[in-house]
């Protein structure tokens, strides 16, 4: 199956390109295919499998029935509330405190502007347990350690990088001259950011927003860490899954449950990782 | 206008009004947070650390526990399996990302296209499915094993639970930003100057060594400072897929915080781990502020 695909793309290019067969890329195409899309398969089939025993290539038996014991669990519905919960605070106080302030960093001027800017790569460049460690730390003294809401700050935290950045890039890209002749013929400020600003960063902005809701998602150290053992989100609960190894199965549909939201994302966010401003991002 | 009465339309660059400090209103509450939950832990374990009281009781200056670390063959044990799993993740994501920059940036077409997609999906994938997946392939009777006894070969020597298993998991979840980071210093180096090597006989090779690396250098730095940085600290992966001794230095200060119940010793451990990354974290920021500069 993966050879069959890069090779039906190889023999479909265009003629103009040196190479009659791009070997190199078939050769990365198909070694990639293997080490990125099969684990993923393997888990895919787990998820339909009732029986497989060790030597055989394919399962005994397949079927719904782990969907159901799954779906059925009291812990997995629990779970996956308070990730859907968790997600939603953290992604709304973030719009709500990030927008504001991406709109100021990218429009206003203020003393001290690049200097706070440049203040958010800070919990970038420390190495990100050890960071958690100390926060912990500090929420020990304030009984904040295994409650909802130091979750929610910890959660917090995490996307503000994202959803300062991402949308000041969507700001500065709005087309001056357009505000501008808005303001000419008698808008006020409020009506040109909801009329032109808006609907220009607003795609943008919605992918950044929709990038913080999954990241914090799947979020899994903070939450091990800050929210243990009242707050069990999704991948904690995967992670005592994995570690106890009780059913194969139970598993691989989570795995399978928790890949849709994260599909999700990278069907809208391709328009704000494909431009190479991601990767500047980062500082390549 | 140049009475600029109150209600006229304001200038293109509001010059004067935007001197205004009211920006800093906006922007004061996650400001506030990176300082409060950023800043201020760092600042606060350091200090915890070395300003504390002896056994006397008097609080001054106080070393024991940075002592206790680096004579503890445990923890030293710890930290050099960080250092040998960072270091061997760094030579595997170069080693495995720079050919696949190079042949993205130097190719166009529907092939290309799919590498670049192949790469970039695992940046999709979160690392706890990550986890589960490596087990049911690299794992004891994963789907590796399987394959092998189908066709008669001896199972190989499963890397879950061995310090080979948190590289081979880590690689895999940094090669995404490695490629990107790559790939976005690749598109600095012009066309012209390769065409003009080329021209006066340079192979591939002394192409890439002559005129490639030396324009990419910064981007290489930066790409392996950001996976250092992700690595050296990583917790979820070590967890699940490592030894449960020797562990990383994630693994293991989660357990001194949270199992052995000993704040004081996890958080010399997290500053150690700062300082081992100090230098990376410096460029990592330099590099990105100079980008967002031009």
């Amino acid at each position: 199956m993966e050879q069959l695909a890069p090779a039906t793309l190889a023999t479909r290019r265009p003629a103009l390109v040196r190479a009659p067969t791009d070997w190199t890329g078939i050769i990365f195409a198909v070694a990639l295919s293997a080490a990125v899309i099969v684990p993923l398969l393997v888990v895919g089939v787990w998820a339909f499998t009732e029986v497989w025993r060790y030597p055989n290539v394919i399962p005994q038996q397949f079927g719904l029935r782990f969907w159901n014991q799954t779906l059925t669990r009291a812990d997995v519905w629990s779970a996956l509330t308070l990730s859907l919960q968790l997600s939603t605070v953290v992604t709304l106080l973030s719009a709500a405190i990030c927008l504001p302030a991406a709109y100021a960093f990218a429009r206003l001027s203020f003393p001290g502007r690049n200097v706070l800017f440049f203040s958010f790569l800070a919990g970038h460049a420390f190495p990100k347990f050890g960071l958690l460690i100390a926060i912990a730390a500090i929420f020990l003294q304030l009984n904040l350690i295994g409650t909802f809401w130091g979750v929610v700050l910890i959660q917090l935290v995490g996307t503000l990088l994202f959803m300062i950045w991402i949308p000041v890039a969507a700001f500065q890209s709005v087309d001056r001259r357009m505000e501008e002749a808005a303001r000419d013929v008698g808008a006020g400020p409020f009506r040109v950011f909801w009329s032109i600003t808006l609907p220009q960063a607003g795609p943008t902005i919605a992918a950044a927003v929709l990038l913080s809701f999954v990241g914090t998602f799947y979020e899994t150290e903070g939450a091990w860490l800050i929210g243990a053992p009242g707050i069990r989100t999704m991948p904690v609960l995967m992670i005592s899954f994995i570690n106890n190894q009780m059913v194969i199965q139970y598993g691989a549909v989570l795995s399978v449950m928790l890949w849709v939201p994260s599909f999700i994302a990278l069907m809208f966010a391709r328009r704000v990782i494909g431009g190479g401003a991601f990767a500047r991002g980062f500082g390549g | 206008m140049t009475d600029a009465a109150p209600a006229a339309p304001r200038p293109l660059i509001d010059s004067n009004d935007s001197r205004r400090p009211h920006g800093l209103l906006l922007v004061a509450i996650p400001v506030f947070l990176v300082a409060w939950l950023v800043i201020w832990p760092i600042i606060n374990a350091i200090f915890r650390t070395l300003w504390r009281p002896d056994e006397t009781g008097a609080i001054g200056f106080n070393l024991d526990s940075y002592v206790f670390f680096f004579s503890d063959q445990y923890s030293i044990n710890n930290l050099t399996i960080t250092l040998w799993t960072t270091l061997m993740c760094a030579i595997l994501l170069l080693v495995i990302c720079l050919p696949i920059s190079l042949y993205l940036r130097f190719s166009a077409g529907r092939l290309p296209a799919y590498v670049q997609a192949m790469a970039i999906f695992p940046m999709f994938v979160p690392s706890i499915i990550l986890a589960y997946a490596f087990i049911r392939v690299l794992g004891p009777n994963g789907m590796v094993d399987i394959i092998l006894n189908s066709v008669g070969l001896p199972k190989i020597r499963t890397p879950y639970l061995t310090p080979w298993g948190p590289v081979i998991g880590l690689v895999w979840d940094n090669i995404p930003l490695t490629v990107l980071i790559l790939l976005s210093g690749l598109g600095n180096v012009a066309n012209q100057a390769i065409e003009a090597a080329r021209d006066v006989g340079a192979n591939r090779f002394q192409v890439f060594w002559h005129i490639i690396l030396p324009r990419i250098s910064n981007s290489v730095l930066v790409a392996i400072s950001f996976a250092v940085l992700g690595i050296f600290s990583s917790f979820t992966l070590p967890y699940l897929l490592g030894p449960a001794s020797p562990e990383m230095m994630g693994p293991f200060m989660n357990r001194t915080f949270r199992e052995v119940n000993d704040p004081l010793n996890a958080i010399t451990q997290a500053v150690i781990t700062f300082c081992f990354c100090i230098a990376f974290g410096l460029f990592y920021v330099r590099s990105v502020a100079r980008n967002q500069g031009k």
